[in-house]
């Protein structure tokens, strides 16, 4: 396995523009096929064939969560990607935990 | 607003390639406590591992010198998933606590419905952090005793008082291994996440 310096592939920045993108965030591949991209970010967009959450591509491909996210927000801004960003800033609703706490009892 | 939007006259099933929403618990504790084995336990895919740096500040740990280090450490978090339904999905995020928590912690329980503090109560310093910080940003959690073979050295009541969490922090025991365990915890942190959510849609009106 090459290991690079975690944040070359980002050219040295450490946060990204854009909607929130956190760990759980989904992301798939905007369109068919996989356009002509460096290989990390052509993997990022082929492994997102199916909804693929940021923590699931950074431990997949290896890649920093901090440099994960930065690269899906460029893929985004490049138009390779959806991303499913949700608003984060308001209180969960009931109705949502609630079916949480009824699929969990189904568990067991 | 969720990005699922169910307008009445959809089908109850979305297209397969439309992405679940996605809610995480934090299953924040010190080295070895079990926090992978919680994980590992109840999740549906063999846990994962993500690499991410968190900024701490040394503080008053021989160092002579000028000013309080800050120090960047990669830290591995491990991590799983269960499937609730087809739009639905709740990710848990094994979380390394017994340093100071920098930045990151602030990303990464951003949208969380709460945290579980797993805790080995033969070593309960390693576990004040997280404790500290969950009462500090107010995400609702519970303290879950680790049982490590069905012994408990210290009692609940012990564990609660020496760690000092407000009364309505529930404390439990729970066998890390055991999916029925794993899966009670999970849903006193969500009773308590209900709660909050109840209480705050209430005065939102």
């Amino acid at each position: 396995v090459t290991r690079i310096r975690p944040f070359v592939l980002t050219s040295g920045r450490v946060s990204a523009e854009g909607p929130y993108i956190g760990l759980e965030t989904q992301v798939t591949a905007h369109g068919e096929g996989v356009p002509t991209l460096a290989p990390e970010m052509a993997a990022i967009v082929s492994l997102c064939a199916v909804p693929t959450s940021v923590a699931e591509i950074s431990a997949k491909l290896r890649l920093h969560y901090g440099v994960a996210r930065i690269l899906v927000s460029d893929l985004h801004v490049a138009g390779h990607l959806d991303v499913y960003s949700r608003d984060v800033t308001t209180p969960p609703d009931p109705d949502l935990i609630l079916r949480v706490i009824r699929g969990l009892r189904d568990i067991t | 607003v969720d990005f699922v939007t169910s307008p009445d006259n959809t089908p109850a099933t979305p297209p397969p390639t439309l992405p679940p929403l996605p809610v995480k618990i934090i299953i924040a504790g010190g080295f070895g406590v079990g926090k992978t084995t919680t994980v590992a336990a109840i999740s549906d895919i063999a846990p994962l591992t993500t690499e991410a740096e968190m900024t701490s500040e040394s503080v008053g740990i021989d160092d002579a010198g000028p000013r309080p280090a800050k120090t960047t450490t990669t830290v591995a978090m491990d991590f799983g998933c269960v499937t609730i339904d087809a739009s639905l999905k709740l990710y848990l995020f094994g979380t390394p606590g017994q340093s100071r928590f920098g930045f990151m912690w602030d990303d990464l329980t951003r949208g969380a419905l709460g945290a579980v503090v797993v805790v080995d109560s033969n070593r309960l310093d390693d576990c004040h952090p997280a404790v500290d910080y969950f009462e500090r940003t107010g995400l609702p959690f519970v303290v879950a005793v680790n049982t490590f073979d069905g012994r408990l050295s210290h009692t609940i009541d012990d564990v609660r008082w020496a760690l000092a969490v407000s009364e309505d922090v529930p404390v439990l025991a729970f066998d890390a291994r055991v999916r029925r365990d794993v899966r009670d915890t999970l849903l006193a942190v969500l009773d308590r996440a209900l709660d909050r959510a109840v209480h705050d849609s209430a005065a939102a009106h």
